[in-house]
């Protein structure tokens, strides 16, 4: 359960959180920097946003933002350089940097030893790398969790929006977690 | 608490078995939605443990940012509770504790602070709240700062601590932990293999 696993197509898993990242973004690592990115839009260290962000691609944070991040479907990733001071929801997040306020994801959450965290973590898969700064509660109850994100995908929507949740969409069933946590896969295995 | 008195590392053992400990995660049955407070710090190997459950997990990782020297400080009284309340994080959904773990935490606090701080978890728990502690009892000495425990597949509690140096443990007794946890009473107290002696607290 808490050891370096294989997938079931016999890839190796990893050892370290960075193969529950969203690859994409972890590729843009580099580009962060520059504030410039082929697929992966990125928010160079620079650029400093006081208000919402919304928007359909996976995101990079690298600058310093205050407000709200809203990627409904996307992936996140708070570069090393990031500082987040907002709500955050998306569909995955990589914390590298630091953040302050809750972040809510339908998928996974995922602080790596690097980042500061301080805020509540709401998401059904959670993986916080040993040596991570963390301060705050963690949902992981299912119920919960989808309780959490419809009140939040309401409050965030704007009025004609859906909410990401929506009815009949799939979801990551409680079970699902458990198999991957007993199989050694997936985000919470082999911290080490 | 106590004074270092050497710095070379120290032996830890590689797997501490814990019964108490393994009794208690085997009661969270995924059915019943329960409140844990750890104060210790986040780690994966337990959120995959606690994620077999309904949980909700606070984490105060007491050890961060000073937090043991600043409870054990000669504060005023009001100022202490106060400060071991801002400790934990913060109580937004209102929901009372089910379990805490210690782990061996309370070992570097002097015994105002344990009183103190185990006032402020009785505070977020409901009755009948569990606390689960490890105690340095057989050994007059202990790692200069709190282990990092994570549990293993078997349940079984790995320390993953650096190893640091050695200090005098405070040693305290289930006598004086009954009389200097507030609201708390042992329930449970088995000595361990490392003479660690493990607790189980019931909050009345």
């Amino acid at each position: 359960m808490f050891e370096r696993g294989k997938k079931d197509d016999g890839t190796d898993e990893g050892a370290d959180f960075r193969s529950a990242a969203p690859k994409r973004s972890a590729e843009q690592s580099s580009a962060g920097a520059a504030g410039l990115s082929g697929e992966c839009a990125v928010i160079g260290r620079s650029i400093e946003i006081n208000g919402d962000v919304h928007g359909n691609e996976d995101l990079r944070i690298e600058g310093d933002v205050s407000g709200t991040v809203e990627l409904r479907n996307s992936n996140l990733t708070i570069g090393k350089e990031g500082k987040v001071r907002a709500d955050v929801y998306a569909k995955s997040i990589t914390v590298d940097g630091t953040t302050e306020g809750d972040l809510y994801a339908s998928e996974r959450i995922v602080v790596h030893i690097s980042a500061h965290v301080r805020g509540n973590i709401t998401a059904p898969k959670v993986g916080i790398e040993e040596g991570a700064k963390f301060k705050g509660t963690i949902e992981m109850d299912q119920d919960a969790v989808e309780k959490a994100l419809g009140k939040a995908n309401m409050k965030a929507a704007k009025p004609g929006e859906r909410p990401v949740a929506r009815p009949g969409e799939p979801k990551i069933a409680q079970k699902d977690l458990v198999r991957e946590a007993a199989s050694g896969t997936g985000p919470q295995a082999g911290a080490r | 608490m106590g004074r270092a008195t050497a710095r070379a590392p120290i032996e830890l053992p590689a797997l501490l078995n814990a019964p108490l400990f393994r009794q208690l995660v085997g009661q969270l049955d995924g059915a019943s939605r329960r409140i844990v407070l750890d104060l210790g710090a986040a780690s994966t190997p337990m959120l995959s443990l606690l994620g077999r459950s309904r949980c909700r997990v606070e984490i105060a990782d007491l050890a961060d940012e000073g937090g043991i020297d600043r409870l054990n400080s000669e504060a005023p009284a009001n100022e202490l509770v106060a400060l071991a309340a801002s400790l934990l994080p913060e109580h937004q959904s209102g929901e009372a504790v089910d379990l805490a773990f210690c782990w061996d935490l309370l070992n570097y606090l002097k015994p105002h602070a344990i009183s103190v701080l185990m006032s402020a978890v009785a505070a977020r728990g409901r009755q009948g709240m569990l606390a689960h502690a490890l105690i340095v009892y057989s050994e007059r000495t202990m790692p200069g700062r709190p282990g990092r425990y994570v549990p293993t597949e078997d349940l079984k509690l790995l320390d993953r601590a650096i190893p640091a140096a050695i200090i005098a443990a405070p040693r305290y007794s289930p006598e004086f932990l009954g009389s200097n946890l507030g609201k708390f009473a042992i329930e449970h107290a088995r000595l361990l293999g490392n003479g660690m002696q493990e607790f189980v607290f019931r909050l009345h």
